[in-house]
């Protein structure tokens, strides 16, 4: 489906990644929508006219914590099914398996990956 | 006791000490000092506990006197194992007369059971050539442990809290140079290019910091599987085939087609053979040939790297596996290392159960031999992996 503009649904505390992550998608030609907290994230999911291809996560989070965010994703039927790639920079196994117990299709170190190669990785979940 | 009768000492005004007052002097000696002191006889049977030593081990100054040490006063290694009557260094030092000591591996057990991790030095006491018992000093070490702990941990905390900047860091440099903001010219271009290699190094030297933090905190995850080198090394030769091609380097892998598996860490052990291809590669010249051969010898298997490359000047071949170590001949031609490849490659060998060894001659080239048992690694329950 190279053709279809995609929207990612991006959740990252850190106002400058965030940032970096819009504008790169953005150049990629997808749809962004930015939040920089777990709260805000699932007031867009509730009130999403379109759900989004693909959700990008961020592990800590200021107001909780991917696992838990993941959680209320995972138990939602509607939500369930957006594939989410973790890109964090703590990635302890525990974490890792959970997550992907959890339904991540994807667990990435931030400072390990450039943003082009991050970007096709999302791509490749939708 | 030699601490008495060997020393001829005097008062000031040439008088000698009368033999009652050295005895009361030696005795506010070994009161007073703050380790613990335990004098044995020949046959490793206690003849005076200080009150050092009481107070720690939780023990009867005057109860214990005549009983044997090693029953009275057992020690336990690392993992909580009581250590055999045989493999504890008094008889070694009562045998052959050599002092013995013992830096952080052991603890020793109280009369409660509890126990505390101790610093331990046993020497020999010698009289007219014959051992007559020996001397153990020891301290109680939990509170330098602590401290240890803390700054592992630190560590652990602050290369977690710097990735947070290098990740944006990186990632604009990486939309500048792509020209994502706008055109750059041929010499911002060039900074830019700067700016963006230190960034990776500084992102490598903080995970190489994480992960010695981690095996040195003891809290990494080992979790041996039946590994085949020969393939494991083939996989990382993969992940540096663009470092070796861009030098024209040749590499030339060799092991036996019946290599067998062996049960290690495949993680771990990945870990080590990347970081010494990299050194290979990294300080050899272009167009010069590394050369990797894996094979069995006896109960071990022998991997071993050589290069044709810069080597190591012999006068600092004893720090190479020192923390930030760099060659001298090597630190202004080699602009990205961290000096801590080899300290970590060391230490997973070590917590692997295995040997790393080396040769090298500057101008020559450099050798790496590892050897790992085919009886494997044991598992180890933790909370981290290595490059998480």
């Amino acid at each position: 489906m190279a053709n279809k503009k995609l929207t990612i649904l991006v959740i990252e505390d850190e106002v400058l990644l965030l940032e970096a992550i819009s504008k790169k998608l953005k150049i990629n030609n997808c749809d962004v929508v930015s939040c920089s907290s777990g709260e805000q994230a699932l007031d867009y999911l509730k009130n999403l006219s379109r759900k989004p291809n693909a959700i990008w996560l961020d592990y800590y989070l200021g107001d909780s914590n991917g696992i838990e965010l993941m959680q209320k994703i995972h138990e939602n039927k509607t939500w369930s099914s957006i594939p989410v790639l973790v890109v964090s920079n703590s990635a302890s196994p525990e974490k890792v398996h959970k997550m992907l117990d959890l339904g991540v299709k994807k667990y990435l170190i931030k400072a390990e990956h450039r943003l082009d190669d991050l970007v096709n990785e999302i791509k490749d979940i939708t | 006791m030699p601490l008495i009768t060997q020393t001829q000492n005097s008062q000031p005004h040439g008088k000698p000490i009368e033999l009652k007052q050295k005895l009361a002097i030696d005795e506010a000696i070994i009161s007073s000092v703050g380790d613990g002191l335990i004098v044995t006889d020949k046959e490793g049977r206690i003849l005076l506990m200080n009150p050092a030593a009481t107070r720690m081990l939780k023990q009867d100054a005057k109860a214990v006197v005549g009983k044997d040490l090693i029953d009275t006063v057992p020690a336990a290694d690392k993992n909580g194992k009581i250590v055999p009557k045989e493999n504890r260094p008094l008889r070694t030092v009562l045998a052959t007369g050599q002092s013995f000591t013992n830096h952080a591996a052991n603890f020793y057990v109280r009369s409660d059971k509890s126990k505390f991790p101790a610093a331990i030095t046993t020497s020999p006491i010698i009289l007219n050539k014959e051992i007559i018992g020996s001397i153990i000093t020891f301290r109680d070490i939990t509170h330098e442990k602590e401290v240890d702990r803390m700054k592992t941990e630190f560590i652990s905390l602050a290369s977690h809290q710097l990735r947070t900047p290098l990740s944006a860091i990186r990632w604009f440099l990486e939309m500048l140079i792509n020209g994502d903001a706008g055109p750059v010219n041929k010499e911002q271009a060039k900074f830019l290019k700067n700016v963006n290699d230190s960034t990776l190094r500084m992102i490598t030297l903080v995970n190489d910091l994480l992960n010695i933090s981690r095996i040195e905190s003891g809290r990494i995850i080992i979790e041996p599987k039946p590994t085949h080198l020969g393939k494991l090394i083939e996989e990382v030769l993969e992940e540096v085939r663009l470092k070796y091609k861009s030098k024209n380097q040749k590499v030339v892998v060799s092991y036996h087609p019946n290599l067998p598996d062996i049960n290690v860490d495949p993680n771990l052990t990945r870990a080590v053979y990347l970081n010494l291809l990299n050194n290979a590669i990294k300080y050899s010249p272009e167009g010069s040939e590394i050369t990797i051969i894996i094979s069995k010898k006896g109960n071990e298997i022998i991997s071993q790297i050589s290069d044709n490359g810069f080597g190591i000047p012999k006068k600092e071949q004893y720090r190479v596996f020192q923390k930030f170590y760099r060659g001298s001949n090597i630190v202004k031609k080699v602009l990205d290392g961290t000096g801590l490849g080899l300290y970590l490659v060391k230490s997973i060998i070590e917590s692997s159960s295995g040997k790393i060894w080396f040769e090298s001659e500057e101008g020559k080239g450099t050798t790496f031999w590892i050897s790992l048992p085919t009886s494997g690694t044991a598992a180890k329950k933790g909370e981290v992996s290595i490059n998480s």
